[in-house]
C-alpha cells in the first residue's frame, strides 16, 4: 500500500506523533496538540450539549409541553454560577441534579452492591469438585477479611482477637490490586498499539 | 556507581525508544500467535447466542476517542454476531463522543453490505444521551417520553424498529461497551437491577476487577475485558481484526515490561544485599 | 426559608425520594413524574455541557488580553479551535452526523484523544523499571499477581506454557472474586449512607461556597 494521499490522515499522524511526543521530553508540538484537544473538546462538547437541548428540551416545547420551559430557566441559572452577586442561582439546578443522581443510583445500588453481593456470598461452599470448593473458600475469605478491613468504627477489629482479620484482608486486597495493575498495563498497551496500527498502515501503508 | 545501580540506570529515552521498538516489530512481522479465550468473553458470546432471532438489543456505545483503540475492535466484533444472529439493534451513546464512533464502527461492520440489514429496521442509533443513568433511565423507562428523533434527526414516528418498543419490557438484553465506571456500574443498577434485564459489559481491561462482583453474581452475564476481550470476540466471531493484529504486539511489549521489572528489582535487591555486606 | 441554601435543599430531597419512591412504588402519578424528571435531568445535563467552554474563554480570553505570558498564542488556538468546532457543528444542521464535522473530529480530535490516554504505556513502563520493587510483604503481595496476571495477558507465554493461562483466570476468580466483592459490599454502603445524607441536607458540598 503506498503512503496515504489524505490530509485527514496526514493531520491525525501528525497530532498522534506530536501527543507522543511529550513521553520523551516536554516540547511546543505537544503544548500544540494539547491545546488543540482543550478546544476541540470544549466546542464538541458545546456542539453535543446544544444538540440535545433541542432534541430533548426544545422538541417537547414544540409539541406544546409548555412546563418544558421551566428546564430551560433551570439551565440557564447554571451560568449564574461565574456571577459575582447572583451565583447561588445555580444552585437550583445543581440540586435538582444532584437529587436526581443520587435518588437514581441509591435505589438500585442497595440491591446491585448489597443484596446481591451477600446472597451470592451466603451459599454453601462445597462445589461440584474439590478445586471448586478450595475457589469457593477463598472467595468467601476474601469477602469476609476485605470487608472486616474497612471497619474502623469498631477498634477491636483491627486488635486482639479479631486482628487476623482486616490483616488478611489487606492482603487479599493488595493481591487483588496486583490483578488490577497487570490488567492496566495491558490495557495502555493495547490503546498505544492501536496509534501504531493507525501509523503503520493508514498513514505509511506498511503493513496491511 | 555500582554495578547493580548501572543496571536501572538507562535514559528514559532509551526505555521509551526500546517500548516503541517493541511494538513496532511485531506490527510489521506478526508471529500470529494462538489466542486462549477467556470464559468472560465466552459468556457475552453464549448469551447472544441464545437469544432468539429478532430479539431486540439495546447497545450502548460508551468510550471515545481514548477508548477506541481497544474497545472499537470489541464493538465491532459484538456487533458483527448481533447482525448475523438478525437481532435488532437499538444503538445509543452515553459517552459525549460516542456518537462519532458510530460511523467508525458501521464502517467496519457494513450491516447493509454485509448482513443485508437496513438502518431503521434492523438497526436505528439515537445518538449521544447526556446525563448518564438518568438517559439508560429514560430509555429503558418510557423510550418515546424521551427520544424525538435518531441521530440524524429523523422523528422516531418514522422508524418501525421502534413502533414496538416502548422500554424495557421489549428488549431482550443490554449491551454497553465504555470507559467509564460510572456508565457500567449505571447499566447493572438502571437496567439489571430496575428492571431484570439480561446485560452483558465491555471495558477497559483496568476496570474489569471492579466490575467483576457484577459478574460473579450474575448482574453481568457476559464481560468483554479490553483488547483481550475484543480478541476473544474476534475469535469467536471468526472475524480477525485489529484486536488479534494487537495480540503479538502486547506479547512483545508486555514482555518488555516484565524484563524491566525483573531487572529493576535484581538492582534493587543487589544494591540492598551488597550495601548489607559493606556494613 | 432562606432561598439561597434552604430551597436547593428541598429541592434535592423531592426529585431524590421521587426516584427512589420510582423504584420501589407502582404509583402512575409518581411514574409520570419521575419520567418528566428524568427528560429534565437530560436536559440539565446537556446544558451544563457548555460550563467548561465557559470557563475556558473567561481563563483564555482573559490571557490572550493580557499578553503577559509567552504562552497567549496557544490560548488563542485553543478558542480558535473551539470555535471552529461550534461553527461546523451548528452551522450544517446536522451537528455530529454531518461529514463536515467528523473530518474535523477524526482529523483533530480522534488522535489526539486516543494517543494522550495510550501513551500512558510509556509512563507505565519507565515506571515498572524504575519503581516497581518487592520491597516488602505488601509490595511482593500486589507485585506477584501482578506478574502472573501479565504472563496471562502476554499471548506469548499462554503459547509456551498454556498454565500461565489458567493462573491468571484463577487469580480473577478466586482472588479479585473474592476481594473486589468486599470492597464492593463496602463501596455500596458508604454510597447509600453518602446519598441518604444528601437526600436529607446533611451534606452540603454540592451547594458550593457560602
Amino acid at each position: 500500500m503506498p503512503v496515504s494521499s489524505d490530509p485527514l490522515i496526514w493531520i491525525a499522524a501528525f497530532y498522534t506523533i506530536a501527543a507522543t511526543s511529550y513521553a520523551f521530553r516536554d516540547n511546543i508540538l505537544f503544548k500544540f496538540s494539547e491545546n488543540t484537544y482543550i478546544g476541540a473538546a470544549a466546542g464538541h462538547a458545546i456542539v453535543m450539549g446544544i444538540k440535545n437541548i433541542r432534541d430533548y428540551g426544545w422538541a417537547h416545547i414544540m409539541k406544546g409541553e409548555m412546563i418544558y420551559w421551566v428546564v430551560f430557566v433551570l439551565g440557564v441559572m447554571l451560568y449564574f454560577r461565574f456571577h459575582r452577586q447572583y451565583y447561588w442561582l445555580y444552585r437550583y439546578p445543581i440540586a435538582f441534579l444532584v437529587g436526581n443522581g443520587v435518588g437514581i443510583s441509591i435505589r438500585a445500588a442497595i440491591h446491585s452492591d448489597f443484596i446481591k453481593q451477600i446472597i451470592e456470598t451466603a451459599k454453601p461452599l462445597t462445589g461440584a469438585t474439590a478445586f471448586d470448593t478450595f475457589n469457593n473458600i477463598i472467595i468467601f475469605i476474601g469477602v469476609i477479611t476485605a470487608l472486616s478491613h474497612f471497619i474502623f468504627t469498631y477498634e477491636g477489629m483491627h486488635k486482639g482477637t479479631l486482628g487476623w482479620m482486616p490483616k488478611v484482608g489487606r492482603w487479599m486486597i493488595l493481591l487483588a490490586l496486583g490483578a488490577s495493575f497487570g490488567n492496566t498495563i495491558m490495557t495502555r498497551f493495547g490503546q498505544y498499539q492501536g496509534r501504531i496500527l493507525f501509523l503503520l498502515r493508514d498513514w505509511l501503508g506498511i503493513v496491511a | 556507581m555500582s554495578a547493580w545501580e548501572k543496571l536501572t540506570a538507562l535514559p528514559r529515552e532509551i526505555v521509551l525508544g526500546l517500548v516503541l521498538i517493541a511494538m513496532i516489530l511485531p506490527t510489521l512481522k506478526p508471529l500470529g500467535l494462538p489466542l486462549m479465550v477467556g470464559t468472560m468473553a465466552k459468556d457475552w458470546y453464549d448469551t447472544v447466542d441464545a437469544l432468539p432471532s429478532g430479539s431486540v438489543v439495546l447497545f450502548d456505545i460508551g468510550f471515545g476517542s481514548g477508548g477506541y483503540p481497544s474497545l472499537g475492535p470489541a464493538t465491532i466484533a459484538a456487533l458483527h454476531q448481533m447482525f448475523e444472529k438478525d437481532l435488532k439493534i437499538i444503538l445509543m451513546a452515553t459517552a459525549l463522543e460516542g456518537s462519532m464512533m458510530y460511523p467508525l464502527i458501521m464502517n467496519k461492520v457494513k450491516p447493509e453490505e454485509n448482513y443485508g440489514a437496513v438502518y431503521g429496521e434492523d438497526y436505528v442509533f439515537l445518538g449521544y444521551i447526556a446525563g448518564g443513568q438518568t438517559a439508560m433511565a429514560g430509555v429503558l423507562g418510557d423510550l418515546h417520553a424521551i427520544v424525538s428523533t435518531e441521530y440524524t434527526g429523523k422523528p422516531i414516528d418514522q422508524i418501525p424498529l421502534l413502533k414496538g418498543v416502548e422500554g424495557a419490557e421489549d428488549i431482550s438484553l443490554v449491551a454497553y461497551i465504555t470507559t467509564s465506571g460510572d456508565t457500567s456500574e449505571g447499566w447493572v443498577y438502571q437496567a439489571y437491577s430496575a428492571y431484570g434485564k439480561d446485560v452483558v459489559g465491555g471495558m477497559l481491561s483496568m476496570m474489569t476487577t471492579s466490575m467483576k462482583p457484577y459478574y460473579d453474581s450474575g448482574q453481568l452475564k457476559g464481560l468483554l475485558d479490553g483488547v483481550k476481550g475484543a480478541a476473544d470476540m474476534e475469535f469467536l466471531t471468526r472475524h480477525p481484526g485489529d484486536a488479534i493484529k494487537s495480540s503479538d504486539v502486547l506479547s512483545f511489549s508486555q514482555t518488555l515490561v516484565l524484563i524491566f521489572i525483573i531487572v529493576g528489582n535484581i538492582s534493587y535487591w543487589g544494591v540492598k544485599t551488597s550495601e548489607k555486606e559493606g556494613r | 426559608m432562606d432561598a439561597r441554601r434552604d430551597i436547593p435543599l428541598v429541592i434535592t430531597f423531592l426529585v431524590g425520594v421521587i426516584a427512589v419512591m420510582d423504584y420501589y412504588t407502582t404509583f402512575s402519578a409518581v411514574k409520570e413524574t419521575f419520567t418528566v424528571i428524568k427528560n429534565w435531568g437530560v436536559v440539565l445535563n446537556a446544558f451544563a455541557l457548555g460550563l467548561g467552554a465557559v470557563n475556558l474563554f473567561r481563563v483564555h480570553g482573559r490571557r490572550i488580553s493580557e499578553r503577559k505570558r509567552s504562552d497567549w498564542p496557544f490560548s488563542a488556538w485553543l478558542l480558535l479551535m473551539l470555535v471552529i468546532f461550534v461553527l461546523v457543528g451548528l452551522g450544517t444542521g446536522q451537528f455530529d452526523a454531518s461529514d463536515q464535522y467528523q473530518w474535523i473530529y477524526n482529523a483533530l480530535y480522534l488522535p489526539i484523544g486516543a494517543t494522550m490516554y495510550a501513551s500512558l504505556c510509556f509512563y507505565m513502563s519507565y515506571g515498572a523499571y524504575k519503581i516497581l520493587r518487592a520491597r516488602n510483604l505488601d509490595s511482593f503481595l500486589l507485585f506477584v499477581t501482578a506478574i502472573f496476571v501479565v504472563l496471562g495477558n502476554t499471548p506469548l507465554f499462554p503459547a509456551l506454557f498454556p498454565p500461565f493461562f489458567h493462573i491468571r483466570e484463577w487469580i480473577f476468580k478466586a482472588v479479585v472474586g473474592g476481594a473486589y466483592r468486599g470492597i464492593r459490599i463496602g463501596v455500596g454502603i458508604g454510597a447509600v449512607v453518602l446519598g441518604i445524607r444528601t437526600l436529607i441536607g446533611m451534606e452540603t458540598g454540592y451547594l458550593g461556597r457560602r
